[in-house]
């Protein structure tokens, strides 16, 4: 991945104001209070919202006007422009790519996750500039890229670009990529939730109410804009499934395994030829996307043009039974083939359309073969292909969650939703045991980045209280007197105790403590009312070790209390047991 | 510029988002722009390829004119005339599915289209689903149509009473039949189609009425003097049969069928022996001559027998001959002959040998026998 250039400065926020040295100080164009950053933020989420839906309505409409000067209104196999098309345009974007926008290679959802975490969420204005320029000359040429994956960076340099000069602090500034990445991802997919759920996912890698508000926003008012221009309908529509028996299901069950394994088809080719393309001299790199053109151009020529571009009507017609399902088996062959050829040799372009592409071809293949062994089957080849769309979003992108939710929202219809959930978590499970690194992780590493994931997060065994905590040893009384007290600590062998506290609380004991007591001759009062005032704090079961933390250095033992009865104890916990537990050696990244 | 000289203007958050909202009006102004040109070009592109599908469906390129459909939705999404014809040709080369998917989708913008619900009917025709055609022809003949709405609807129904008679749905024909006759124009044409239709499910009452109402309008009327002829001949109503196809025969007197029913029909006027009116001795010959001539149909029946291909109804024929052997002396006792029951049992006698020798061919007296033997009473008095 090529590093953008020196990201402009931005404010220190008092909390971070020691760990950016780096950072200078420049006239603003403006300053926000402190105390209206927050709302401040949101309306600005709302506004890269508008901006990102503008921008991607141009977006696809520049690649429709190519596509069509182009490849002409109805693309026909056997015509000389389908040969020549890709490649000429592979070789002017090679060029433009290598000399003026170097930022624009591949997809977008590495750079945008790196602006995020390593570029306090910079990402140059040229970048979008270049990425729709470029992104939609290959894509309308016939490349088989689709727009999402570029209108996600798209949006979030539009989001740098609306607000690195509004001084905001570093954390909110940080957050602008993801908030514009968002509103891109939405406008291209026509798809809010899934949207958002694919930024936290991927490009955030972790769960933060913080950012989820403007996020949102700014998901929702790019995909008003786009439906305001381009209308609301569903992308695809197939009659609602009516399962007419349980049994069914394990129809969708193998379609999650022959999905899951082609994903990882997919992702294996890609992830082995996108380092060793790279890796060739220099000048090569001028005529890769050319000769991947010149390779998908030699598909279409023969006959199979569906596979150029995004593909999005031909998803449509195989839902409506239009082709056989050994064209649809092949269809999804030739895409995984040309998809790989686009994106590894560097052309710009997103991997979302062809993965959609490729599930629904397979989807609609193994519904058709399905049903052809058993006829009484009564999903559609719409059905199936739908559910083979987020088969391999699951598989290949491996975004679970993602995968469903967009189905549900490309289809509008909720009815799919059981046959869905069910493949996705075949599909998913079988592509995390033969391909363990995530696809966009994988680039990641590849460019020499480690960058969170949230599926690395999913699989760290977290710890909790319970791990580290102990039985208790003997518990005092409040009411009872200092002398019993006394002597009920006498055989035991720590030298601290925890007092149950009336009506609740808890405190804590030395043995030295109670023997001076003793010593005073307080022997008759309560331990209560001869200890301090202040209680301890204490701790769930549940609470995770970090927690801990916070208050083994405060006390020597922390009470770890039900939560159902804060009197009762469930065990304690030291700095030691704390401490202890963290030595014991992890699994290593990877 | 430094910091402090913006402060006053730049400070506050209203400025930066009147400065965005004006920036954001700017560019949906721009991008409006924009969307219409696309869209106008789609537009254009759609029309070229939906008029270029429209010709290969008339050369009869139907796979070409199926894409060029198909591409035309593409670039007009919301277009009900370029998917209803998509739908069309996909039903028409057997994709009933795909087309059915397209027919619901326009079914669910406009459920009242008599257009969309007509093609729709015409899918389940094609699947032979009884009840959802008729629901979709019934929401076809009162739906909206955007033009020529009563000539639709008229064809919309006799397209349904054509499937219900082809079905075999009879009973349902006939109620369409009798609902459509009483919302007919006044037009001799569709008069014509109604008597036609309802002589198809043999309700030639109504088909005779239907025909005599054009006649009223049209005395001359060459395809309901012979359909009224013919109604009345199945109903037995000779006399009125005569009087029709007589008249049809005068205006076209090469129609073979006329021809024939109108002789047979005068055929079984004149030797009816149950006419009323006619002498005892009249009945006497009629029988006679009706009895004689089952006689000579069995003989020469039984003689060419060998020439024709073994049937299982010639091994009946001498048991039949010997019948109408025992049966000839009493012909001749007059006694038997008044008997109420003889003629009955003459004529039972002269059907069993017109139905066992029908294998040795008919000609208009043969019918004619058949025809008194079988109706005997019934023959329109």
């Amino acid at each position: 991945m090529s590093l953008p250039p020196e990201a402009p400065p931005v404010r220190l926020s008092p909390a971070n104001s020691d760990s950016a040295p780096e950072t200078r100080k420049e006239p603003r164009f403006f300053e926000v209070s402190p105390l209206g950053e927050e709302r401040f933020f949101l309306v600005l989420a709302v506004f890269i919202g508008v901006f990102a839906g503008l921008a991607v309505v141009c977006f696809r409409l520049a690649i429709e006007w190519t596509r069509i000067a182009l490849l002409g209104a109805a693309p026909e196999p056997h015509t000389l422009r389908i040969l020549i098309a890709p490649s000429a345009v592979g070789l002017l974007v090679s060029v433009l790519v290598i000399h003026f926008f170097p930022q624009v290679r591949g997809s977008g959802v590495n750079q945008t996750k790196a602006a995020l975490y390593i570029f306090n969420g910079y990402i140059p204005f040229r970048t979008a500039v270049g990425k729709f320029l470029t992104a939609a000359l290959a894509i309308g040429s016939g490349h088989s890229l689709g727009p999402e994956d570029p209108s996600l960076q798209i949006g979030a340099s539009l989001a740098w670009a609306l607000g690195w000069r509004m001084n905001f602090s570093r954390e909110k500034v940080r957050l602008l990529a993801p908030v514009g990445a968002a509103a891109g991802l939405a406008a291209a997919f026509n798809a809010p939730i899934s949207a958002v759920l694919f930024v936290i996912e991927e490009v955030i890698g972790r769960w933060s109410a913080g950012i989820l508000g403007s996020v949102v926003l700014s998901a929702i008012s790019s995909v008003v804009v786009v439906r305001w221009f381009l209308g609301s309908q569903p992308l695809f529509r197939i009659p609602p499934l009516t399962l007419a028996r349980p049994t069914e299901l394990i129809a969708y069950a193998v379609l999650g395994i022959v999905g899951g394994l082609a994903a990882v088809i997919f992702a294996k080719a890609v992830g082995y030829l996108r380092p060793r393309l790279r890796s060739w001299p220099r000048w090569t790199q001028y005529f890769q996307p050319a000769l991947a053109g010149l390779i998908i151009g030699f598909i279409g020529y023969i006959g199979f043009p569906q596979i150029m571009g995004a593909g999005y009507q031909y998803m449509d017609q195989a839902m409506h039974d239009q082709f056989t399902w050994k064209i649809l088996a092949i269809l999804a062959g030739l895409k995984i083939l040309a998809t790989t050829l686009s994106f590894v040799t560097g052309t710009p372009g997103g991997m979302f359309a062809p993965t959609l592409f490729v599930g629904a071809m397979l989807g609609g293949a193994v519904g058709g073969l399905e049903r052809h062994f058993y006829p009484h089957l009564t999903g559609t080849t719409g059905t199936y292909a739908l559910v083979g769309m987020g088969v391999l979003f699951a598989g290949f992108l491996r975004v679970p969650m993602t995968s469903v939710f967009m189905v549900l929202e490309v289809s509008g219809d909720y009815s799919i939703i059981l046959p869905v959930i069910l493949a996705n978590a075949f599909a998913y499970v079988i592509s995390r045991s033969l391909q363990p690194t995530p696809i966009f992780d994988l680039f990641t590493r590849q460019d020499g980045l480690d960058l969170p994931s949230l599926e690395e997060q999913r699989e760290e065994s977290v710890l909790h209280v319970e791990d580290a905590m102990k039985p208790p040893g003997p518990v005092l009384d409040s009411e009872s007197t200092v002398q019993d007290a006394f002597q009920q600590i006498q055989k035991a062998g720590s030298d601290i105790f925890l007092v149950r506290m009336a009506p609740s609380g808890w405190a804590s004991v030395t043995r030295e403590l109670l023997q001076r007591f003793v010593g005073e001759g307080k022997n008759a009062l309560t331990l209560g009312s001869t200890l301090p005032t202040q209680r301890l704090p204490y701790l769930h079961p549940d609470y995770p070790l970090e927690m801990a933390l916070r208050y083994v250095y405060q006390t020597p033992l922390v009470p770890v209390v039900s939560r159902a009865d804060f009197r009762k104890l469930e065990g304690v916990v030291s700095s030691e047991d704390v401490l202890s537990k963290y030595r014991v050696p992890s699994r290593s990244p990877e | 510029m430094n910091q402090a000289t913006l402060q006053p203007v730049t400070s506050r958050p209203p400025v930066v988002i009147a400065a965005l909202t004006l920036l954001a009006v700017l560019g949906f102004a721009g991008v409006t722009r924009l969307v219409n040109r696309f869209v106008q070009q789609q537009k254009a592109l759609a029309r070229h390829l939906y008029q270029q599908g429209l010709n290969e469906q008339q050369a009869g390129k139907f796979p070409l004119a199926l894409e060029h459909f198909r591409e035309a939705l593409t670039y007009d999404h919301d277009n009900s005339q370029y998917q209803l014809s998509l739908a069309r040709a996909l039903r028409d080369s057997g994709r009933t599915d795909e087309a059915e998917t397209h027919l619901i989708s326009l079914w669910e913008r406009t459920p009242q289209d008599g257009a969309v619900n007509l093609a729709l009917g015409r899918l389940a025709a094609r699947e032979k689903l009884l009840d959802k055609t008729m629901q979709y022809y019934h929401s076809a003949i009162y739906g909206v149509w955007t033009s020529n709405p009563d000539e639709n609807r008229l064809n919309a129904w006799f397209e349904l009473i054509d499937f219900l008679i082809r079905q075999n749905a009879r009973p349902q024909a006939e109620a369409e039949l009798i609902t459509i006759s009483a919302e007919l124009p006044p037009r001799p044409d569709l008069g014509l189609r109604v008597a036609d239709l309802f002589a198809r499910v043999e309700d030639y009452d109504h088909a005779l009425a239907e025909y005599r109402r054009v006649l009223d309008a049209e005395r001359a009327n060459l395809r309901a003097l012979a359909g009224a002829g013919d109604a009345a001949f199945h109903l037995g109503r000779y006399r009125t049969a005569v009087h029709y196809l007589e008249e049809a025969s005068g205006i076209d007197s090469h129609n073979d069928q006329t021809n024939q029913m109108l002789q047979v029909s005068k055929l079984v006027l004149s030797r009816d022996p149950f006419l009323r009116g006619i002498s005892s001795v009249e009945r006497e010959r009629r029988l006679r001559q009706i009895f004689n001539d089952a006689g000579k149909r069995l003989d020469d029946c039984m003689n060419t027998r060998a020439s024709i291909s073994p049937a299982p109804q010639l091994n009946a024929l001498p048991a039949l001959k010997a019948e109408w052997t025992q049966m000839k002396p009493e012909l001749a006792g007059s006694r038997q002959q008044n008997s109420l029951g003889f003629p009955y049992a003459l004529m039972d006698l002269v059907l069993r040998i017109e139905q066992q020798t029908a294998v040795c061919g008919s000609d208009a007296e043969d019918q004619a026998l058949m025809l008194l033997a079988e109706n005997r009473s019934e023959v329109e008095q």
